[in-house]
């Protein structure tokens, strides 16, 4: 077969694979929305500790790597921008600068990695475990919806905890990174507050609850989706890591979206 | 005719794994017990899975109380497992709860009862079948005996009128399991419970079991009341009971 012909072989699988992939997640999402049917008969008490248990450890539990990362960055941007900006005149966009970049972008996207990294990966394995140990045919035999019971809980619970970790996160990174940032440069507190306030706009604070509610929907999403996948119990590895790839790439292309929406 | 609860027309089916079942015909009625048997890869781990509608394609008709759950719909096909217990051989019981836990499940999210009122149902559950010291274990900590009563008692936590119970007794010590005996003896006794058993030991079940039908390649071979599984000349049954290679079913 020439290089040509190869070439032309390697793409099109590519293609039909790619293709193949969206269309297994689309009936995913079709077969979630048809178990919304059953969702009158769900009883809140028997999903309860599932979001409670789920939101601990999505939020709670990611809450000091959170403010570590949060407080890295603030400080960092914090200090960046008060030593470079007086060198081009603009040190009175500081406050426009730091809600640009923490608020809009690295926040969200941050927190998201921050989440799929640990309770992305986490959701896959633990689906995928009880898929081989044959815990979710058992939840079938008793007539219990696996799709509402596993995937509804966790993307309530995800809802909740992304929504309240970005906003600890922007927080963190402004105020601590304003005390990190004492260390090296002098911005007297109020004239702090007072850029950052002038900086923020509705759109921000609607932009945050629309990324939170996105991803906090897409990621259990994505990552259950690759947990109901592995035929065996070798295959687990190959789709958590899968998961957390796919899951974060998909979620860098939704954030550029949003922001292109949002402030284009 | 009324008491008939399950029944099986020509029933034909291939799992993904094609174990498969040619024209398996049967009927339950309330309050009798069924042993299926047969050897290895005779089509005993896809009949239950047949029968809950795990198979989706599957020729003939199954009858559940008259109505062909090959017609149910989303709803309807949950409502149908919920009232059909089926314990089965991995017994997968959730790791993340307890035992106690697991057992209230089916009940947490089925049941019209308040949460104290299913504490207390699954207490006298547990209690009945010994498991009080453990009710707090979670399925890493248990014995394979203590995982048999556990999910004995979560696929009767809501009285279904049919268990289906797989494999139980194999690879269990008889004296570990004696309240799950006594517990599901009382419910082969009961006129308005039935229970299928499968099984790769038959003999066990005779003075339980009113009717056993044994398999070979997906077919039924032998079908009779415990007088005929006692004396049938049924060359399978035969070659069954003595261990033997010798006969119509080539082992492997």
């Amino acid at each position: 077969m020439s290089r040509e012909n190869n070439i032309a072989v390697y793409t099109g699988r590519k293609v039909i694979g790619f293709w193949k992939g969206i269309k297994n997640f689309v009936d995913f999402i079709i077969s979630i929305i048809h178990s919304f049917q059953s969702f009158k008969y769900l009883r809140f008490r028997s999903i309860y500790d599932i979001i409670i248990n789920q939101t601990r450890f999505t939020g709670i539990h990611a809450l000091p790597f959170v403010v570590f990362i949060a407080l890295l960055i603030g400080g960092t941007v914090i200090i960046q921008s008060m030593t470079q900006f007086p060198k081009f005149g603009i040190e009175g966009f500081i406050g426009n600068l730091l809600v640009i970049i923490i608020v809009r972008e690295i926040g969200p996207l941050a927190t998201a990695m921050i989440v799929i990294s640990r309770s992305g990966s986490a959701i896959t394995a633990e689906i995928a475990t009880q898929k081989q140990n044959r815990e979710l045919l058992s939840l079938e035999t008793m007539g219990i919806d696996t799709k509402l019971y596993i995937v509804f809980p966790r993307i309530i619970a995800s809802i909740i905890s992304i929504f309240s970790l970005m906003i600890i996160f922007d927080s963190v990174a402004f105020f601590g990174g304003y005390l990190i940032s004492q260390l090296t440069v002098y911005i007297p507190v109020d004239v702090f507050i007072r850029t950052l306030l002038d900086a923020f706009s509705i759109e921000d604070f609607i932009a945050t609850i629309l990324k939170s509610l996105i991803y906090g929907i897409l990621i259990p999403l994505l990552c259950c989706y690759y947990g109901f996948m592995p035929g065996s119990r070798f295959e687990i590895p190959i789709y958590v890591s899968r998961a957390v790839i796919r899951t974060l790439s998909i979620i860098f292309v939704i954030n550029a979206l949003l922001s292109a929406l949002f402030y284009l | 005719m009324d008491d008939i609860i399950l029944t099986l027309k020509d029933v034909s089916l291939e799992s993904e794994d094609f174990e498969s079942l040619h024209n398996i015909s049967f009927s339950l009625r309330k309050g009798d017990n069924i042993v299926f048997f047969g050897p290895e890869n005779s089509g005993l781990d896809i009949i239950f899975p047949g029968i809950l509608r795990f198979v989706d394609n599957f020729e003939g008709d199954i009858l559940y109380k008259g109505e062909s759950i090959r017609e149910f719909d989303y709803i309807e096909i949950m409502n149908y497992r919920k009232d059909v217990g089926y314990l089965h051989t991995d017994h997968g019981l959730i790791a993340n709860m307890s035992v106690e836990q697991n057992i209230s499940l089916p009940l947490q999210y089925h049941s019209k009862m308040s949460s104290r009122e299913i504490k207390e149902f699954v207490n006298s559950l547990i209690s009945d079948l010994n498991l009080d010291y453990c009710k707090k274990f979670r399925p890493v900590d248990l014995t394979s005996s203590e995982i048999l009563r556990t999910s004995y008692c979560r696929a009767i936590a809501l009285d279904p009128d049919i268990l289906l119970v797989e494999h139980a007794f194999e690879r269990q010590s008889p004296l570990n399991i004696m309240s799950f005996y006594n517990s599901l003896k009382k419910r082969i006794l009961s006129p308005h419970k039935s229970v299928l058993f499968i099984t790769f030991e038959p003999e066990k079940f005779v003075g339980l079991a009113d009717n056993y039908i044994m398999l070979f390649n997906g077919r039924v071979v032998f079908m009779g009341n415990s007088y005929d599984f006692l004396h049938s000349e049924n060359e399978y049954l035969v070659q069954y009971k003595n261990m033997s290679v010798q006969g119509p079913m080539a082992i492997l």
